[in-house]
C-alpha cells in the first residue's frame, strides 16, 4: 500500500511534488552559478543584464588561477596514485590475511574517514610546522593520501571480496608465479574496484579545502584554497567561472565513470 | 607479494606501507596534538577548565550542537519523501531524481557555499524575489547569522540522508505494507506502526552521520555564519591560526574528537543490536 506507487491515491502527487521541490532544491545553486558565471554584472545581479564571457577571459589570464589549478591536479594525481597503490596493498592483507585483530586493524584504516577534518588538519599543521612539510608538494599530497585512504580500501576490498581466490590458485597450479597470478588474473578481475577508488581518491584531493588552507603558503595554494582566499575578499563573478568549470569537470569524470564501467563490465 | 610457498599464505605484510603512513601522520600528529592540551601553557588540565568555565565557549558548544540538531531534522524531513518517492517508483524518474542527488554531492563544496552566499545575500536573488511577490517589505537577514548556515548545511548533508534512506526502504517488502492494509490499518497507522519502525535502521544511520559531520564541520559555517553563532571547528582553527594558543586548541579539538568518537561507537553498537534483533526474528 504505502509502497505501491498505485495504491498511494491522492498522497502520490503529495509526494511527487515534495521530490520536486527538493530535487530543485539541490539543482537551484549549481545552475544559478552556471547563470551567474555568464553575466555581466560585477556585482552579480541576477537576472544579468547581458551575458558575457568575460569572467572565463580574467580567469585564464590570471597566472594565480591557473597556478592553483596546476598545483591541485598534480597533488590530486599524486594522491591518486598513492592512494590506490597503498589501499591495494592494504586490502589484500585485509581480506586475505589471517592473523589476529584484522577488524582493528580494518576499523584504524578507516578512522580518517570518521575524525572531524578540522581535527587532522590542525594536527597535521602543527607536525609539519615542525618537519617543514607545510606550504610543500610533498606535504599535500601525503595529507590527502590519508584522508583519501579509507575510500580507496573501501572500494577495493569489496572487489576483492567478491572476487573467487581459486581462480587465482588454480593459475598458480597450473605454473603462474604467484605474483604473475595477482598481476594477470586478480588485478585485471578486481579492476572496477580498482578503478572506482582512482576516481574517488583524484575527487577527495581535488576538492579538499580544509586541510589545504592550514597547509598551503602564499607560493604553492591549491584551486579550493585560491577560490577561498578570494571569497573571503569579495565574491567577483570570477570564483562562479571558476566554480562552473569545476562542476563541469566533475559532471565530465562522473560521465567517464559511468562510461568506463559500462565497458569494463562487459 | 613474493611468497614462494604459493599464495596460499597473507599476512600483514602487505599492509605495512599504510599503516607505517597512518602511524607517522596520522596517529602522531594528533596524539601530539591533544597532548599539548594538557601540558601548554603547563602540565595541568587548566584548558579543559578554561573551555568549559567560560561563557563564551560555552555558547560555542551549544551553537555546535544546536546547528546539528536542527540541520539532522530538517534533512531527514526534506530527505524521506524523496527516498521514498525513488523507491515506489523505480525506472527513469528515479534515476534522473538520483542523478541529482549525485551531482549535487560530488559538486565542489565551496562551489555550492559559494552559490547560497550570494543567494541568500541582502540583495540576492531570495531576498528580491519575495519583496517583488510582496511577501516581506525589508529584506531577511539569511545569511552572517543561524538561518545561514542551516540553510547551507541542509543542502550539503541531503545526499547523506537521501543514500542511507533509500537504500533501506529498498529492502521493505510492499507486501509487509498491504497486510498492514488489509488488516485494517488506515494509511497513518501504517506509516507510522509499520513503515517508519521498518525505516529505523536507516533513519538512525543517516542521522546520525548527518549529527556526527555537522559537529566537526568547518567550511560552510565559516563562509554563511556570522560571528555571534561560531562552531567548534571554527572556534579550533581560531584559537591556532589567530591566536596561536595550541593548548586550548588542542582541548577543543580533544571534545570534538571524543563526541564523534562516541556517536560513531553508539552507532555501531544500535545497528549491531538491531541485526542481531532481526536475525533472531527470522
Amino acid at each position: 500500500m504505502l509502497l505501491d506507487f498505485d495504491r498511494l491515491g491522492g498522497f502520490r502527487w503529495v509526494l511527487v511534488g515534495l521530490t520536486a521541490l527538493v530535487a530543485l532544491f539541490l539543482l537551484l545553486p549549481i545552475v544559478f552559478i552556471a547563470a551567474l558565471s555568464f553575466g555581466s554584472s560585477q556585482w552579480l545581479v541576477f537576472p544579468p543584464p547581458s551575458w558575457t564571457t568575460r569572467w572565463y577571459g580574467e580567469l585564464l589570464a590570471d597566472p594565480r588561477w591557473l597556478a592553483a589549478a596546476w598545483t591541485s591536479a598534480k597533488v590530486a594525481f599524486a594522491t591518486m596514485i598513492l592512494a590506490v597503490l597503498l589501499g591495494l596493498l592494504c586490502s589484500f592483507a585485509l581480506v586475505r590475511g589471517r592473523f589476529r585483530g584484522r577488524e582493528v586493524l580494518r576499523a584504524f584504516f578507516l578512522t580518517p574517514m570518521v575524525l572531524p577534518v578540522i581535527v587532522f588538519a590542525v594536527a597535521i599543521y602543527a607536525f609539519f610546522l615542525r618537519v617543514g612539510l607545510n606550504g610543500t608538494f610533498v606535504g599535500f599530497v601525503i595529507a590527502h593520501t590519508i584522508l583519501a585512504l579509507p575510500f580507496a580500501v573501501i572500494s577495493i576490498s569489496n572487489a576483492l571480496e567478491g572476487f573467487d581466490k581459486s581462480i587465482e590458485d588454480a593459475a598458480i597450479l597450473c605454473g603462474a608465479h604467484p605474483l604473475e597470478a595477482k598481476l594477470r588474473i586478480t588485478l585485471p578481475a578486481i579492476r572496477l574496484g580498482i578503478f572506482a577508488a582512482a576516481i574517488f581518491s583524484f575527487l577527495i584531493s581535488w576538492d579538499e579545502v580544509v586541510v589545504a588552507i592550514f597547509m598551503a603558503s602564499p607560493t604553492l595554494q591549491t584551486l579550493p584554497v585560491r577560490i577561498w582566499g578570494t571569497l573571503r575578499q569579495d565574491l567577483t563573478p570570477v570564483i562562479a567561472a571558476a566554480s562552473t568549470l569545476l562542476v563541469a569537470f566533475t559532471i565530465a569524470l562522473m560521465l567517464l565513470a559511468a562510461l568506463t564501467r559500462r565497458i569494463f563490465a562487459r | 607479494m613474493t611468497n614462494p610457498a604459493g599464495a596460499a599464505r597473507t599476512g600483514l605484510g602487505p599492509a605495512v606501507p599504510a599503516f607505517a603512513l597512518l602511524l607517522l601522520f596520522f596517529v602522531v600528529p594528533v596524539v601530539m596534538l591533544l597532548l599539548r592540551s594538557v601540558t601548554e601553557p603547563e602540565f595541568g588540565l587548566q584548558n579543559y577548565a578554561a573551555l568549559f568555565g567560560s561563557g563564551t565557549y560555552a555558547r560555542v558548544l551549544f551553537n555546535t550542537f544546536l546547528v546539528a540538531a536542527l540541520v539532522t531534522v530538517f534533512t531527514l524531513v526534506l530527505a524521506f519523501p524523496v527516498a521514498w518517492f525513488m523507491t515506489v517508483l523505480p525506472g527513469r524518474w528515479a534515476t534522473i531524481v538520483f542523478a541529482i542527488v549525485l551531482l549535487s554531492m560530488w559538486t565542489n563544496l565551496l562551489a555550492r557555499t559559494y552559490a547560497w552566499l550570494v543567494l541568500l545575500q541582502r540583495t540576492g536573488v531570495i531576498n528580491k524575489t519575495l519583496i517583488s511577490l510582496g511577501v516581506i517589505d525589508q529584506p531577511l537577514p539569511l545569511v552572517n547569522n543561524l538561518t545561514g548556515v542551516t540553510i547551507g548545511m541542509v543542502y550539503i548533508m541531503l545526499p547523506f540522508m537521501i543514500l542511507p534512506l533509500h537504500a533501506t526502504l529498498r529492502t521493505i517488502d510492499p507486501a509487509i505494507l498491504r497486510a498492514a492494509a488489509l488488516c485494517g490499518a488506515n494509511r497513518w497507522q501504517a506509516f507510522r506502526r509499520v513503515l517508519v519502525p521498518l525505516v529505523m535502521p536507516g533513519i538512525m544511520a543517516g542521522g546520525l552521520m548527518v549529527f556526527v559531520m555537522s559537529l566537526g564541520y568547518f567550511v560552510t559555517p565559516a563562509l554563511l555564519g556570522g560571528t555571534s553563532n561560531m562552531m567548534l571547528a571554527q572556534l579550533i582553527a581560531q584559537l591556532v591560526q589567530s591566536l596561536l594558543n595550541w593548548g586550548l586548541g588542542g582541548a577543543a579539538a580533544f571534545v570534538l574528537l571524543v563526541v564523534t568518537l562516541a556517536i560513531y561507537a553508539l552507532q555501531i553498537r544500535l545497528l549491531d543490536t538491531r541485526r542481531l534483533a532481526t536475525q533472531g526474528a527470522v
